[in-house]
């Protein structure tokens, strides 16, 4: 690996750019100009940590993650308004959320890295501890969109440490059960399917996980539902069925699909994005960017968006296999997996094909923490290629 | 492969594999349902609004406007914008209930499209609203041209009305749209598709908050096209006239045309209603009363009341004789004594009028005499004459509401009675009684075959700029010119005397209709002058007793206020 690579820098702060050219047209010069300066500050921060020892990450890996699950349990106790996501630092405001999710993977990768095999089904309960204390203090500050994300960060860095993909499945299945339980004939095929499945694997410790936890899952969930918000419930009442009340639940689902939709294949150009301007599209310049790069640019500027995104995630990817040090590997595994599934999920979200969870874009949504720690996450990436121990 | 390379190609599917299904639904969204996309957001921006049309007026034969258009206010609600106390508030001011306006409200699927929820709202109601317009946000008050009736209940029933448009029209008529008046019953219905105009639509940019942010450049405004007017061939001062001869009888109706052309002068039923009303939309307690089977004001009885004829009828069947050759103009029958007996009923003249011939039969209009003629003449004869001027089908009037009454021929009295029936069938027939049924306009019509020297029956219009035309029947003129004596001499001397005019040859018909449910209705059907008539007129007074009594003097006057007018005009 080339020692001077900055190439997931560029490409990061090429999606920044293009973030910053959105926040323009949607927030108007007075976010661009703060967001600008995020940038900066946030673009200087990543080169100062690229040059860190990749050694530090590991020494301060746990300190790290304390201090990032303390700093959200603070903003719970002491933040000045609801939802309690804040610190409010004078002329900006600082979201800790952000900055567990980089405690969490640290320290999830120091533990993964020292055991020697994870391929058993206890290998779980740690990891899960780990994100279980920032994503159950996230999830009542609350911030659904922000708790859940640790859950496939885990996933994915327990499958690099070499956890068999079918057992994390097999470990998850309650999750599905708990979904599926909605519908009762759709719940007892699950379990019917999935325990053939069970089965054939002649495994009796994932035989009995089956039959225990799973119709525990599925018949807790009413429970879990009807404990919900009504918001939330809303919310997801409103995935499964957009159009059920276009005026209220689903408004943003439906604005935000006709907004891309109106761009077609070249868009309605920048700046001219009449469901952006006309504030049909909710959240403009956070959740929702994504699209009125739809709107203004069209298919085009889906596909050069979603371009940037695969080289740099692909990068990672590299990196990830050719760092030999397990635990920097894992790192920036954890990393990847992090920045790629809330792509993914926002993207999803504004496309009505997921449902709507508070989730920013990487690099483009506006928002000093949420950007400021993806240029960590670079920066940390950074240090690993350019410091091999 | 190893474990570590299986683990990479994995997760770099799924990498790929996440974006791929990104990319394929921006495709979905943007190509292949782009334009449907682009439409809704084109439909979220921009407001139409609707410049109303205004409606054509419809004016009298000598250019008096007795349909035209004055402006009205009305109060509208964006649903998106109004709270809950502003609809208190509003249905309180304009006394309306406010389930009413929430059911209005949900009606239109856009929350940022303004409702109108009442119209023709009062000056003092408007005040109210407007002063306190700040605190109810998502309320506006407008003004829009609406449907005026300057004469009211004069002309109701030749008009007709205009109100909203139901909902179940709105499917049926795609070119409305909620809100839009339509025309109802009379020319307002008739003439719909001439009197209303066709709404422009300004396109307004407005935010999702439903403000308005002004004109979109880039949609040309389509200007309203005005409904076109209407001339019609109705005579505002002889019906105002017409209507003051009626004055002391609750229900009545009259006709007055030219027999020549078939122009109607004179379409007035009583009772009537104020078809101003109906633009506000009615309460439910004035639409009952509209629909009140008792007095009925929505029924016109010029063109759906059927009634049997009396002896109106009596010229038809001396014409149908005379032309068929089976009798002369002196042809006499059994005298009459007072009475007709057949089997063991009597059948009664209203007076003793000893040996008449046809002529004396008609001005005296003796009973037994048609009595005698019908049953020579046969049900066939009878009815034939009779379908042939017009009776028994619909006569083609430019008006949307029309009865076609009835002519029991043959085969109608064998379903009726089955093969028993009676000559007191027909004894009952021939004096315009019993089965027959006939509207006011039928029988004005058919009487044109004696005032028309053309010897046509003419089909009576209301529109100016349309001919309905005439049927010319073919009879011989010798017999058309008795029975033309005959009506004369029932004027002259007969039992139509009270219908004279002054310096006028009126020729004319009385006629009684027995009524079992009350006092006789009263007829007469007259023109003048003897030649060239200018006008018809028939007269119906429900429950007023003798046609020569009653109807007869009404339609002198009718006649004689008609030149009245006409002298006076042509000398201005």
């Amino acid at each position: 690996m080339n020692r001077k690579d900055y190439s997931i820098l560029i490409i990061s702060t090429i999606i920044s750019l293009l973030g910053l050219a959105m926040i323009f047209s949607t927030g108007g010069l007075s976010y661009f100009t703060r967001q600008a300066l995020w940038l900066g500050v946030a673009v200087l921060i990543c080169l100062m940590i690229s040059r860190f020892s990749s050694r530090f990450w590991q020494t301060f890996a746990l300190p790290i993650y304390i201090f990032t699950c303390i700093l959200t349990l603070i903003v719970l106790v002491y933040a000045s308004s609801y939802p309690r996501r804040w610190f409010n630092i004078g002329f900006f405001s600082l979201q800790p959320s952000e900055f567990a999710k980089i405690g969490t993977i640290l320290f999830l990768a120091t533990y993964l890295s020292e055991r020697k095999k994870i391929d058993k089904f206890t290998d779980f309960f740690i990891p899960i501890i780990i994100i279980a204390i920032p994503s159950f203090l996230i999830f009542v500050e609350p911030d659904l969109g922000a708790a859940q994300i640790f859950f496939p960060i885990m996933c994915i860095m327990l499958f690099w440490a070499g956890m068999p993909f079918e057992k994390i499945l097999i470990f998850f299945s309650p999750i599905i059960s708990a979904i599926t339980s909605f519908s009762i004939y759709t719940w007892l095929g699950f379990m019917i399917i999935f325990g053939i499945f069970v089965y054939s694997r002649k495994k009796l410790t994932e035989i009995l996980y089956h039959l225990i936890a799973n119709p525990i899952a599925g018949l807790i969930t009413p429970i879990i539902w009807h404990s919900l918000k009504s918001y939330q419930q809303k919310r997801i009442i409103a995935f499964l069925s957009p159009w059920i009340d276009p005026q209220g639940i689903s408004w943003q689902s439906i604005q935000s699909k006709i907004a891309i939709g109106s761009g077609r294949l070249f868009g309605k150009g920048f700046l001219s994005g009449t469901q952006k301007k006309l504030e049909f599209l909710p959240e403009r310049h956070t959740d929702f960017i994504f699209s009125c790069i739809g709107e203004e640019f069209g298919l085009i500027g889906i596909l050069i968006t979603v371009l940037l995104y695969i080289f740099l995630f692909y990068k990672l990817l590299r990196i990830a296999r050719e760092t030999k040090n397990k635990f920097l590997s894992l790192v920036v595994i954890g990393i990847m997996s992090w920045l790629w599934y809330q792509a993914f999920i926002n993207m999803g979200m504004t496309l009505g094909i997921l449902p709507i969870t508070g989730v920013p874009l990487p690099f483009i949504s506006y928002g000093g923490s949420a950007l400021l720690s993806c240029f960590i996450g670079i920066g940390i990436v950074l240090s690993i290629i350019h410091n091999k121990y | 492969m190893d474990q570590e390379l299986k683990t990479y190609r994995f997760l770099q599917t799924l990498l790929f594999g996440a974006f791929a299904v990104i990319l394929f639904f921006s495709l979905k969204l943007q190509i292949f349902e782009g334009t449907k996309y682009y439409r809704l957001s084109e439909e979220n921006r921009i407001k139409k609004k609707y410049i109303i049309a205004p409606r054509g007026k419809i004016y009298d034969r000598w250019g008096k406007e007795i349909a035209n258009m004055r402006p009205a206010f009305y109060v509208s609600i964006i649903p998106a914008l109004v709270d809950k106390n502003s609809i208190e508030t509003v249905a309180r001011i304009l006394e309306i209930d406010i389930n009413t306006i929430q059911k209005k409200l949900k009606i239109e699927k856009n929350p940022y499209v303004s409702v109108k929820i009442n119209r023709d709202v009062s000056f003092k109601q408007i005040s109210i609203i407007e002063e306190k317009i700040e605190e109810l946000p998502g309320v506006e008050v407008g003004v829009e041209p609406v449907r005026n009736y300057p004469y009211n209940q004069l002309l109701c029933h030749l008009l007709g009305y205009v109100s909203e448009i139901t909902d179940l029209e709105l499917k049926q008529l795609k070119e409305y749209k909620i809100g839009d008046y339509i025309g109802r019953i009379g020319i307002e219905q008739q003439y719909e598709g001439i009197l209303a105009g066709k709404d422009g639509i300004d396109y307004i940019e407005v935010d999702v908050k439903g403000r308005e942010l002004g004109k979109v450049p880039e949609y040309r405004p389509i200007p309203p096209i005005p409904g076109n007017d209407l001339y019609t061939t109705i005579d505002l001062e002889l019906t105002d006239s017409t209507a003051k001869f009626l004055k002391d009888y609750p229900k009545a109706s009259a006709i007055a045309m030219n027999p020549q052309n078939g122009e109607i002068y004179v379409f007035y039923s009583k009772p009537g209603f104020d078809p101003n009303r109906f633009v506000h939309g009615l309460t439910d307690e004035e639409w009952l009363a509209l629909n009140n089977p008792k007095e009925a004001p929505l029924y016109n009885r010029v063109t759906m009341s059927c009634y049997p004829i009396g002896s109106t009828i009596k010229p038809f069947l001396a014409l149908g004789a005379l032309d068929l050759g089976m009798i002369g103009a002196e042809k006499r029958f059994d005298p009459c004594r007072g009475g007709l007996k057949l089997g063991n009923r009597y059948f009664r003249c209203w007076k003793i009028h000893g040996s008449l011939n046809l002529i004396d039969a008609i001005i005296y209009s003796c009973d037994v005499y048609f009595y005698q003629l019908g049953r020579y003449l046969g049900i066939d004869n009878i009815t034939d004459i009779l379908f042939e001027v017009g009776f028994g089908k619909p006569t083609g009037i430019d008006f949307p509401q029309e009865k076609v009454g009835l002519v029991p021929e043959r085969k109608w009295m064998e379903r009726r009675y089955g093969k028993n029936w009676t000559e007191g069938h027909i004894f009952n027939l021939s004096i315009g009684q019993g089965d027959m049924l006939a509207t006011p306009i039928q029988l004005a019509r058919a009487y044109t075959i004696f005032a028309n020297q053309e010897n046509s029956i003419v089909t009576p219009h209301l529109n100016k700029n349309l001919n309905t035309g005439s049927k010319k029947i073919e009879k011989k003129i010798d017999a058309l010119k008795l029975v033309r004596e005959a009506l004369s001499g029932v004027v002259a001397r007969g039992t139509g005397m009270m219908a004279q005019v002054q310096g006028f040859e009126v020729s004319g018909k009385t006629g009684t209709v027995e009524n079992p449910h009350g006092e006789d209705h009263s007829l007469f059907v007259g023109y003048a002058p003897k030649e060239n008539p200018e006008i018809l007129v028939c007269v119906v007074v429900e429950n007023a007793g003798h046609g020569g009594s009653v109807a007869a003097p009404i339609v002198g006057k009718i006649i004689k206020t008609y030149y009245e007018i006409n002298k006076r005009l042509s000398s201005e």
